[in-house]
């Protein structure tokens, strides 16, 4: 706990000085977008975001701002980075989250499935279909989701978080807003999901094999119980390590799902503001992404002794 | 004879607008949601600060300028019912319109028209210092009267007044305020057609009727919707899929608008883009070797096969340009084609002997040069144009390297580092010469930092005299002899290579109708606008 925020402080410091190594900076983005610009123009807005004094100094104002616990502003939006980032955490919460139960989820299932027939059809389908959903690049997943979801079947919305024509209200917007969840939250679970079936089955096999398992087998006890009451928990540490990994990196969101299915996530945000040089902006999202990491790393420490009394934080 | 298609364009152009409008004022229906892609999603809604296309597409809805056109590039009432221009050229007298009023209840008036051009769009304005410079004063002598006062004539000032190029803002909102951080950047509050009423970002914008619009009886709309998809494959699926109706500019990308214009619910055009008319070029150093010779320029201009560009990169949709003025602006009589012609079948053979007398001698593995390509950073087009210009100058010994930069980098590359060689492009003519043309080819408009200007480093005394007398010259007949003189000059010295003039695709559902309705295409207000539902 300790190095947490020593870490954050080098994380922000370090983030800063990368940024400004990206040649261009935000105002010629902005008079690029608008076409023409006269130069008395770019040096007012080069005054106005700052960006005419020089590196150090600039560097001391984004620490002080940030000691008092201030994103600073948008100049691109013309607002708060804050209200900016508070917006889309909802959306990137929800996506995130639910993706992170059904891969999870699924992946543990279909791991035990696997494992516990090894050699078997079952396992050869199985494995199959994780190596096949994990090597097929995200985007084409997405399109071809749309094409056949949308396009063809016409069950569910190509893209959006709810119906713009309709304006829904109370649960009729609960019921929109799930519809639209289903097909991003599908495409980026069957990647992780993969991920987590080939960890299962893998640590479910190096666990059978063990001398626990010869020990609870000579007890008598039954194949069922020893897979979930043993092998289960002990293979499942690997998956919390990487689950671990995939929380952590939740903020940061999936560029290529929210770019296909048009999600209003901090991951295109974060995208797009790297494009335009707006520092302010990925400054703040960098600092949350990297604030959540410490946070999540600590629980799961603290998850794996939960799991396995053997390790001590 | 060589002037015949030109006129033949104006005069059926001005047909259609006369058996158009008593055709289309019958049938309106009040009522529907149209929804629009918008591409890529606005940074904010202060058109008085950013020209930026995206805002400009939806901007338009709510505020409103003082003069509309017509397709054949005449202003028409706006905000200004009427309107008459000194003898001099250097008063202009504006009536306003009477009842108008903004969003908020209150009227629009004289007061707003001077405080929007002297205190914001002539001070934070990307173009509007140069649209306004020769504006001394301002009167008001009462509330729905402003006269101009003119140091010298400034007849380009009379077609950079729609909505889009001079938004007229509250006097009231604004004023004792910092204009350029005000809040109402993002909740913009006009005269216009439509009301804003929320922006989710990321997702959507919704602007609802106003039913208080000075227009009686129109909008026809209930609500327009602008949507942001990041992916071009979803937004073609969302059109087709009926979620949107509308996309233009690239929105809906070339290479998909065939497909969907074969649907019988929808409609493809390349109307509406007559005050943008953007040019794809071939833009050179012309300070570095060995473009800093006009004949190894002249050699890059003949070696490019335009109809192969147009064919193969756009899908059809363009057409040759001839110089630096679009065809657009023929039904002002500033464009010609008389000048000299780059694009000959045997354009190969000229190029390689230009090079030759250039004193670039191929070597034993048939090379002369080596450089490197910029690309225009804006999208998977402009890759493949970059592959065809490699091969074409491969063709005529030049072995060129591609380099393809995100936006900020190849704008410092190109116009604050004049760090290259030879760079595609793509430059808007705007809604007059003196705004968008002169800009590229004005000795004074070399001037490292700001984007869009002359990067080339060409100019000509000659040219910038030429320019010079248009942008103060009233007299059309006199102007237009000005801009082909100045044509002539400008093909002749080959700062840039003319490729062809890029034709914008809108596909829209046919369910709507009067949604293209002027040059100002998707800058329009769409108050006539109405859904066949």
């Amino acid at each position: 706990m300790a190095q947490a925020i020593p870490v954050v402080c080098a994380i922000l410091v370090l983030n800063f000085l990368l940024l400004r190594l990206a040649p261009g900076d935000a105002a010629s983005v902005l008079a690029g977008e608008a076409g023409s610009a006269t130069p008395e123009y770019m040096a007012e807005l080069r005054q106005r975001f700052g960006l005419d004094q020089p590196l150090l100094v600039q560097l001391l104002y984004y620490v002080k701002n940030m000691a008092a616990l201030d994103l600073g502003f948008s100049f691109r939006y013309n607002m708060p980075v804050l209200t900016l980032i508070v917006n889309r955490l909802g959306p990137t919460l929800l996506l995130m989250g639910v993706t992170l139960v059904l891969s999870v989820g699924a992946g543990v299932t279909l791991g035990i499935l696997a494992a516990s027939r090894a050699g078997s059809w079952r396992d050869t389908v199985i494995s199959i279909l994780a190596l096949v959903s994990y090597a097929t690049p995200l985007f084409w997943i997405g399109l071809m989701l749309v094409v056949v979801f949308s396009l063809k079947l016409d069950w569910l919305p190509t893209s959006g978080m709810e119906t713009v024509a309709a304006f829904y209200q109370g649960s009729d917007r609960v019921l929109d807003i799930a519809r639209h969840l289903i097909l991003p939250a599908v495409t980026l679970s069957l990647f992780y999901m993969a991920l987590y079936t080939r960890l299962m089955r893998a640590a479910m096999l190096e666990q059978a094999g063990m001398d626990y398992v010869t020990t609870a087998r000579a007890k008598g006890l039954s194949e069922g119980r020893i897979t979930l009451a043993h092998i289960v928990r002990n293979a499942v540490l690997p998956v919390v390590t990487v689950a671990g990994v995939q929380l952590g990196g939740l903020l940061g969101g999936s560029i290529v799902v929210e770019s296909v299915f048009a999600w209003p996530g901090l991951g295109l945000l974060a995208f797009q503001a790297l494009f335009a040089r707006d520092f302010n902006l990925l400054l703040g999202i960098f600092f949350l992404s990297a604030s959540l990491v410490v946070v999540v790393n600590l629980g799961v420490d603290l998850l794996y002794t939960f799991l396995d009394p053997r390790i001590q934080v | 004879m060589l002037r015949a298609p030109a006129v033949r364009v104006a005069v059926l152009a001005a047909l259609t607008g006369v058996l158009c409008l008593p055709m289309t004022a019958a049938a309106q229906k009040r009522g529907g949601t149209l929804v629009v892609l918008v591409q890529p999603e606005p940074p904010t809604l202060a058109s008085y600060i950013s020209t930026s296309g995206p805002i400009g597409q939806v901007a338009t809805k709510v505020y409103e300028g003082l003069l509309e056109y017509d397709f054949n590039l005449k202003p028409i009432p706006g905000l200004a019912e009427s309107w008459k221009i000194g003898a001099d050229g250097k008063t202009i007298t504006f009536v306003l319109q009477k009842g108008v009023r903004f969003h908020d209840g209150k009227p629009f008036t004289s007061a707003d028209v001077k405080f929007s051009v002297l205190d914001v769009l002539r001070k934070v304005h990307p173009r509007g210092a140069a649209t306004f410079r020769e504006v001394t004063e301002i009167e008001t002598p009462d509330e729905h009267t402003v006269v101009f006062k003119l140091a010298t004539p400034a007849p380009y000032m009379m077609m950079a007044l729609s909505g889009y190029e001079s938004p007229m803002l509250p006097k009231h909102l604004f004023e004792g305020t910092d204009v350029k951080a005000s809040k109402y950047a993002n909740s913009p509050i006009g005269t216009g057609p439509f009301k804003f009423v929320e922006w989710q970002r990321g997702q959507f914008m919704r602007f609802d009727r106003n039913p208080d619009y000075w227009r009686k009886g129109r909008p026809y709309l209930d609500r327009i919707v602008a949507r942001f998809i990041a992916d071009s494959a979803t937004r073609t699926a969302a059109i087709e899929k009926g979620e949107a109706h509308m996309g233009g500019f690239a929105a809906i990308p070339w290479s998909d608008v065939k497909t969907l214009a074969k649907l019988p619910q929808f409609e493809a055009t390349t109307k509406g883009y007559e005050m943008s008319s953007p040019i794809v070029q071939l833009d050179f150093n012309t300070r570095r070797p060995p473009f800093d010779n006009l004949k190894s320029r002249q050699a890059v201009a003949y070696a490019v096969n335009r109809k192969f560009v147009i064919d193969n990169v756009w899908f059809g949709w363009g057409k040759p340009a001839t110089g630096p003025i679009s065809s657009n602006f023929a039904p002002l009589g500033f464009y010609t084609n008389e000048v000299k012609s780059y694009n000959v079948p045997n354009g190969i053979e000229i190029a390689n002997k230009l090079l030759d007398e250039a004193g670039l001698k191929r070597g034993a593995d048939g090379v002369r040069a080596e450089i490197v390509h910029d690309l225009t950073p804006y999208g998977e087009e402009w890759q493949r144009y970059g592959e065809y210009v490699q091969q074409a100058l491969a063709e005529i010994g030049i072995k060129a390297t591609l380099r393809y930069e995100d936006v900020p980098t190849w704008l410092k590359r190109l116009y604050t580092d004049y760090d290259f060689q030879l760079s595609s492009n793509w430059i808007q003519g705007l809604a007059d010469p003196v705004i968008g043309v002169h800009r590229l080819y004005h000795g004074k408009q070399i001037r490292p930092g700001t984007v869009f200007v002359n990067e080339t480093g060409w100019s000509s005394p000659k040219a910038d005299e030429l320019m010079d007398q248009a942008t103060v010259e009233v007299n059309p007949k006199k102007r237009a002899a000005l801009y082909k003189e100045f044509q002539k000059i400008v093909v002749d010295g080959s700062p840039l290579v003319w490729v062809h003039e890029l034709q914008f695709v809108t596909v829209y559902n046919k369910q709507f109708k009067d949604l293209i309705v002027s040059p100002l295409g998707l800058y329009a207000s769409f108050d006539r606008a109405y859904s066949d539902k």
